[in-house]
């Protein structure tokens, strides 16, 4: 095959495209010129100490922020200037590093309320309880326990949020997001501060999501966990990107190793 | 014992309000047969002041927009009917209709404004507002009859006969407010309603969440703001009908942070809590005209504000959720909050 056929190829099995994307908070440059492709049905993690700028690249995604230069595209749709429900609705969404589950909804309610994306009963309509809307309210409540119980929270679905451990509380929010049915989930650091019997759990979880075809792309600190499940592995530091491979190739990179293990600055490092 | 799944349809299908509703609705239909005449003239001002209060319940329990300028869509509803009606010569329930059709479009032109504003910001914005229209209202003397009033505004009409105005009052204005109460109810435990709670920044939702989620955040702020302008506006209307005169002063601020303090008392996490508020309140500024002058002599006003001011700081300490949230603590365990 050609290098063109090859490329283009690649393109269509792209989800995800982030070209040369930038952005700063008031001078500081956040994410700088950062550009990679995401296939569909693969984990991908971008890896990088703290303040490397991964919170700040899904945001990007999810369109939170606007890219101050560059473009991002998803399902071949230029998306880098649309409102950020309605990159929603084109199948995205995103768990939050501190998952800000809805303290004034219950357990249940929380997952539920993931469902806003697929149904579309009107103010009025759920004011008159019409039958579409009685409909769609069984409908998102039988997705919702399922999602519930796929994370193994069924038993604690009228529980208050804050009741929960911070483990049950990332689960809930795991769930939240599938039950979005989004087919391209974002996740901000989802391993982080779970103890060691969840991190495999949620391994095989995301693993088993995989399977059924969803998209994995996840930020994280450069952890084995990660470096086992994903197929592609995106480093960042300091806003831009500095390696791009599988585990095996990053994990040779010279400029990896620096930064992690060599002179180069450690986590916790900001500038 | 019941699975989750069944408590989550009971709670979806109102089956879980639906024998309290009833039990309201039936004590409702029998107070003017043992309250009497003063009973019942108390009883128009908490069900019209419930109404309010349910709205903005909607809007500031539910979303976490704050407003303190009711009294501008009550007065809307007031006058439209007031001014209509006497003109005109309309059908009061058709300009009823229609006047809270227009005071939801003035509030989705006002909502569309105030709503990339913030919390303490839109309570000023739609106080100040509230003060234009009250001076409006004044200053349009040949529309509104200024500051001496619109007098001469017709009865609620019943087929061809006219009942007694306050009894008839009490029952469209109680049947109103319960089928507000059931479509308020519907809407809470609903997408709509999981879609405002997830808005709510003054309790526990995040706007980020929402937007990746698929909440179009800018248009459920919008439209729980008319809706709230909705209600307020009939009260208006079924007010103007039921005094048969109306003057700026019953719409000014006093008004709309008396509403907002009912919302606040009564508990802002469910319609219910519009009852309690407005029950309490009005009860007590009734009391205190009694017994005050009585007790001191002179004007209560005083009084009343020193009284509103207590409850709502004891609410604040003691009961941050409101009256409601008694209710919520003697519910089995398990229970959400
Ligand atoms: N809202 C903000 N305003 C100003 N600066 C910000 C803001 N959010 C992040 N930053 C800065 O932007 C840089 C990148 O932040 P970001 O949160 O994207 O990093 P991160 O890789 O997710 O870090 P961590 O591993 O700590 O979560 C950091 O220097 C951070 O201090
Ligand atoms: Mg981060």
């Amino acid at each position: 095959m050609s290098e063109k056929g090859k490329q283009r190829d690649t393109e269509e099995q792209a989800i995800l495209e982030i070209r040369d994307v930038s952005v700063a908070y008031d001078g500081l440059v956040a994410v700088n010129g950062v550009s990679f492709c995401v296939r569909r049905g693969d984990i991908i993690a971008i890896i990088g100490p703290n303040g490397a700028g991964k919170t700040t690249l899904l945001k990007l995604i999810t369109g939170l922020l606007r890219p101050s230069g560059g473009e991002i595209w998803l399902k071949q749709q230029r998306v880098d200037r649309v409102a950020p429900h309605r990159i929603a609705s084109l199948g995205v969404t995103q768990v939050f590093q501190d998952i800000q589950l809805f303290s004034n909804m219950s357990v249940v309610e929380n997952v539920m309320a993931g469902c806003h994306v697929w149904t579309g009963a009107s103010f009025l309509s759920t004011g008159l309880r019409l039958p579409h809307s009685r409909a769609e309210e069984r409908n998102i409540s039988d997705t919702a326990l399922r999602k519930l119980s796929l994370v193994g929270l069924g038993q604690k679905a009228f529980y208050s949020p804050s009741s929960l451990s911070w483990g049950e509380q990332k689960r809930v929010g795991l769930a939240r997001a599938l039950a979005a049915g989004a087919d391209l989930l974002l996740l901000d650091e989802p391993y982080g501060g779970l103890i060691a019997e969840e991190i495999g759990k949620l391994s095989q979880l995301l693993l088993e999501l995989q399977h059924r075809g969803i998209t994995i792309l996840m930020v994280e600190q450069l952890t084995d966990v990660v470096l086992d499940i994903a197929n592609q592995v995106v480093v960042l530091r300091y806003g831009e990107k500095i390696a791009d491979g599988t585990a095996a190739e990053i994990q040779g990179n010279e400029q990896v190793i620096a930064t992690y293990l060599g002179n180069g600055p450690l986590e916790g490092d900001e500038r | 014992m019941r699975t989750v799944k069944e408590k989550i349809r009971a709670l979806l299908s109102g089956r879980e309000h639906r024998m309290v509703l009833a039990l309201f609705a039936v004590v409702l239909m029998t107070v003017p047969l043992v309250a009497g005449p003063y009973g019942v003239i108390v009883m128009v001002d908490v069900g019209l002041y419930s109404i309010v209060t349910m709205g903005l319940i909607l809007l500031m329990g539910f979303a976490g927009q704050i407003s303190l300028g009711q009294g501008v869509f009550f007065g809307l509803g007031a006058y439209m009917s007031g001014i209509i009606t006497t003109r005109c010569g309309l059908s009061p329930w058709l300009v009823l209709l229609v006047a809270a059709v227009a005071a939801g479009a003035v509030a989705i032109v006002v909502g569309r404004a105030l709503v990339r504003l913030r919390g303490l910001i839109v309570a000023g914005v739609t106080l100040a507002l509230n003060l234009v229209f009250c001076s409006l209202v004044v200053s349009l003397r040949d529309l509104t009859g200024g500051a001496t009033g619109l007098p001469l505004i017709p009865r609620l009409p019943l087929g061809g006969f006219a009942p007694s105005n306050t009894l008839f009052s009490y029952y469209v204005v109680w049947i109103v407010a319960i089928l507000l109460l059931v479509f308020s109810l519907n809407l809470v435990n609903s997408r709509t309603g999981r879609a405002l709670k997830s808005v709510n920044l003054l309790a526990g939702g995040s706007e980020d969440t929402a937007q990746v989620l698929g909440v179009d955040i800018i248009r459920y702020k919008v439209q729980v703001f008319a809706v709230g302008a909705i209600y307020a506006s009939i009260a208006g209307s079924l007010y103007a009908h039921y005094t048969g005169c109306i003057e700026p002063g019953a719409f000014g601020v006093h008004f709309s942070v008396l509403v907002a303090i009912m919302a606040i008392i009564g508990g802002m996490t469910s319609p219910w809590g519009a009852f309690l508020g407005a029950g309490l309140i009005v009860s007590v500024n009734e009391a205190l005209r009694e017994v005050m002058p009585a007790v001191v002599g002179g004007s209560t006003g005083a009084y009343e504000l020193i009284a509103y001011g207590s409850i709502l700081v004891a609410t604040l300490l003691f009961l941050p959720q409101g009256l409601m949230s008694i209710w919520r603590r003697l519910q089995p365990q398990e229970r959400f909050r």
